[in-house]
């Protein structure tokens, strides 16, 4: 089970912090709810000298009965997210009660899982939410998480950062905690756009409003922004030219991509791409990459997977494992390596089979030459 | 699975306290709505205004009590919440990243796009790979693509015990398998004829045996005769005769695995989706690769891994995803190359040659596994 342990984390993860998100909504919903029935209160408290008409009650009863909805709204909706965290839970603990014939229905998902993944993370949305269907794990993956993200980085792209302000915003605590510069970035590039179409006035403004920050760190870009007001955006000089360059939306992209994936704890590389790497290296012997020693079904001999292993570690083997050529059955005591005269070795099983089908004869299926069954001799493998 | 747990049981605190804490709002806004109301009605009928007063006044600060109170334990069960974070950061690993040696695999976009597509082509979804292939602006030429597609139209009718489909493709390579001693046809006939059996209808089943089934009489005697033995019973039905082996659901799914067996053994395939064996070996891999990268790491020992051309362990895995024979120096404990083959001696004991150097003392090497001794030039080297 410890394949759960170093593969599972982002399916746990995620939603969790989705929980926690929830939470903290929760919290303000019911902080704001509160304090508004409560300044109702206190405005009746100073206004009447009397005692309250029943109007003024009836309000009260009203806004008590809004408090309780949106607190038992908010309260459901924090459920419904820990549901999630616990049904994907659910769904690894199965593993360990499997037998033989589901355990393997459940890799072949966990593979999709996978692929899913590796799809959202390389942009192929379409072909993610179709395999999701299709094998019905979309409540098992994080693609509500990876498609709120390409709507942002769509956006960028397409140089529009309302989007990107509105998440930075969504998640400003925890960026805060990561001291993430993103937000600042984006007020930054949207300062460079005005003053790439000389609304000089709008842009100072904008940089009063936003830029003005008072972190030591960020004093060298507010001078450099504020310096770009004397150069055209055809200026060859630097820095200038690259804050007017529009490579700059590329670098925003990455960075609002890193950063996401950072909130979530989510790795830069895929689990797929990460297992897959590791699967190669152990399968990958270097009999896969001899011409006349391949294995049609071996992965590693075959084309893609042997350029993807190119550059990948050997598996590791300090015990010799050793398998008949002819039957492809592991050579041991109930099947004695025996080796012919020209030195090539086969399982006895194997051999004296082909022995008894050819009077006798035995033929090494690599040189074509021909021997006497009793010709082979034992070999004794440590 | 003991991870699991500990995740759970956060996690069903949390559940049990969000359920505590909504019935409890609930009832204490209920409570305070309710006393607003008798107020309410106390006034409208005309009570005792200074009375009201007061009422109003003590309803009013019990209100504020039940607001802030509400506000303050929702607050308090943060706590419950983080710990759901913190098992699930203690009990599963949220790092990987350290064992990877290859930077620029994921960059090989188009040598993983093709390997998924290959997948999922052998898994007959073709919609996926028409959907991966313009997303990816790929074209998967694969020239197994009709094959898997027939294979897939003939497995899902084996599921449904049609047999039609597999007896005409298993005919329509009748040569290619008479070579390899395929037991397919007669395997497909067999399930055919047991079908006939079922429907308890003799005179079709002799009529089938003679003309499909005579022709194996020679090369699978045995089964043939059991299946001529059934027929005895026909009538009774095999339940509950020593025929009932015959209605094992497992020889159809048997079927199902020789069928995709052979087919992919005649166009040269691997039965499994390489795909898939990689992924799980991979599975099977990476906790003690990172196991091991991590105990490198706190005895500051990285350079060990990184100058060898070998994963740092060994890698359990089945025996059917052994593919190549592998011998290890039983003294070097290292594989053996091209440059340092394996010998025999001539006790049929095999080392490696670096070993048996290492051994020799002028030209005479003693076996280090039993009392004989040789001159070095009599070993010979072989081939696994």
């Amino acid at each position: 089970m410890a394949d759960l342990k170093t593969l599972e984390h982002a399916t746990l993860k995620v939603p969790y912090e989705i929980l926690n998100k929830k939470f903290r909504v929760t919290q303000k919903v019911i902080d704001r709810e509160a304090t508004n029935v409560k300044s109702y209160l206190s405005e009746l408290d100073q206004l009447l000298k009397t005692t309250p008409s029943s109007d003024n009650l009836n309000s009260i009863i009203e806004k008590l009965v809004t408090f309780k909805k949106k607190v038992e709204e908010s309260i459901t909706d924090e459920t419904e997210a820990a549901q999630v965290c616990k049904d994907r839970l659910s769904h690894l603990q199965e593993y360990a009660e499997l037998n033989s014939l589901s355990a393997e229905k459940w890799r072949k998902q966990r593979l999709d899982r996978m692929l899913v993944e590796y799809f959202l993370r390389a942009g192929y949305y379409d072909s993610a939410i179709e395999l999701g269907k299709s094998s019905d794990i979309e409540h098992l993956t994080n693609m509500e998480l990876f498609i709120t993200s390409r709507k942002v980085e769509e956006s960028l792209s397409a140089k529009n950062t309302a989007l990107c302000v509105a998440w930075c915003q969504d998640n400003k605590s925890k960026l805060k905690r990561m001291k993430s510069n993103l937000e600042f970035k984006i007020r930054q590039q949207e300062y460079i756009e005005l003053v790439k179409e000389k609304k000089i006035l709008e842009a100072v403004k904008h940089a009063r409003n936003f830029l003005s920050s008072t972190d030591p760190d960020k004093l060298t870009d507010i001078k450099q922004c504020m310096a770009l007001l004397a150069y055209s955006p055809d200026t060859e000089l630097e820095p200038y030219r690259s804050l007017f360059s529009e490579d700059r939306w590329k670098d925003l992209t990455k960075q609002f991509r890193a950063e996401n994936f950072k909130l979530y704890q989510l790795n830069m590389n895929s689990v797929f791409s990460v297992t897959m790497q590791c699967g190669l290296s152990a399968l990958k012997t270097r009999h896969c990459y001899v011409d006349n020693e391949k294995n049609d079904s071996c992965p590693v001999c075959k084309s893609p997977m042997s350029a993807l292993a190119e550059k990948l570690p050997f598996a590791h083997c300090s015990h010799s494992r050793l398998i008949c050529r002819l039957s492809g059955e592991p050579l041991n005591e109930h099947n004695p390596p025996m080796v012919l005269p020209n030195g090539h070795v086969y399982g006895y099983n194997a051999l004296s089979v082909m022995a008894a089908e050819h009077g006798g004869k035995v033929e090494c299926i690599k040189t074509k030459e021909r021997y006497k069954l009793e010709d082979a001799e034992k070999v004794y493998v440590m | 699975m003991a991870n699991c747990n500990a995740v759970q049981k956060e996690i069903d605190k949390v559940l049990s306290k969000f359920a505590v804490m909504k019935e409890e709002s609930a009832k204490e806004i209920d409570d305070v709505i309710n006393s607003f109301a008798e107020l309410k009605k106390k006034i409208e009928n005309g009570g005792d205004l200074q009375e009201g007063e007061k009422l109003f006044l003590a309803c009013n600060s019990i209100t504020r009590n039940v607001l802030s109170r509400i506000s303050n334990n929702h607050k308090d069960l943060h706590n419950q919440v983080s710990k759901v974070g913190k098992a699930i950061d203690r009990n599963f690993t949220s790092d990987f990243e350290a064992i990877i040696t290859d930077p620029s695999f994921e960059c090989r976009n188009d040598l993983l796009n093709k390997s998924i597509a290959e997948h999922l082509i052998r898994e007959g979804r073709i919609d996926i790979t028409d959907i991966l292939a313009r997303e990816s602006g790929m074209l998967f030429t694969d020239e197994n693509h009709e094959l898997f597609l027939k294979l897939h139209c003939i497995l899902e009718e084996l599921k449904n015990h049609h047999l039609e489909l597999a007896i005409e493709w298993a005919e329509s390579c009748k040569n290619s398998f008479q070579n390899t001693n395929s037991h397919l046809e007669f395997t497909l006939h067999k399930l055919q004829f047991i079908k006939l059996v079922k429907k308890k209808q003799l005179t079709e089943c002799l009529s089938y045996a003679t003309k499909h089934l005579s022709k194996f009489a020679v090369e699978h005697t045995s089964e043939f005769q059991t299946l001529i033995g059934c027929l005895m019973y026909v009538n009774k039905g095999l339940e509950n005769s020593p025929y009932s082996h015959l209605l094992d659901a497992q020889l159809w799914r048997d079927a199902e695995i020789l069928l995709l067996k052979e087919a992919c053994y005649l166009n040269g395939l691997s039965v499994e989706s390489p795909l898939s064996v990689v992924i799980n070996a991979g599975c099977r891999a990476l906790p003690p690769l990172l196991d091991i990268k991590n105990i490198m790491h706190q005895r500051k020992c990285n350079d060990v891994w990184s100058n060898k051309d070998e994963l740092p362990v060994e890698i359990e895995l089945p025996n059917e995803n052994r593919y190549h024979s592998i011998f290890a120096c039983p003294i070097l404990k290292q594989q053996t190359s091209e440059a340092n083959p394996p010998l025999r001696l001539i006790c049929g004991h095999v080392i490696s040659r670096d070993a048996l150097l290492k051994l020799a003392t002028v030209n005479k090497v003693k076996c280090p596994y039993c009392p004989v001794e040789q001159q070095t030039s009599e070993a010979r080297e072989i081939c696994f």
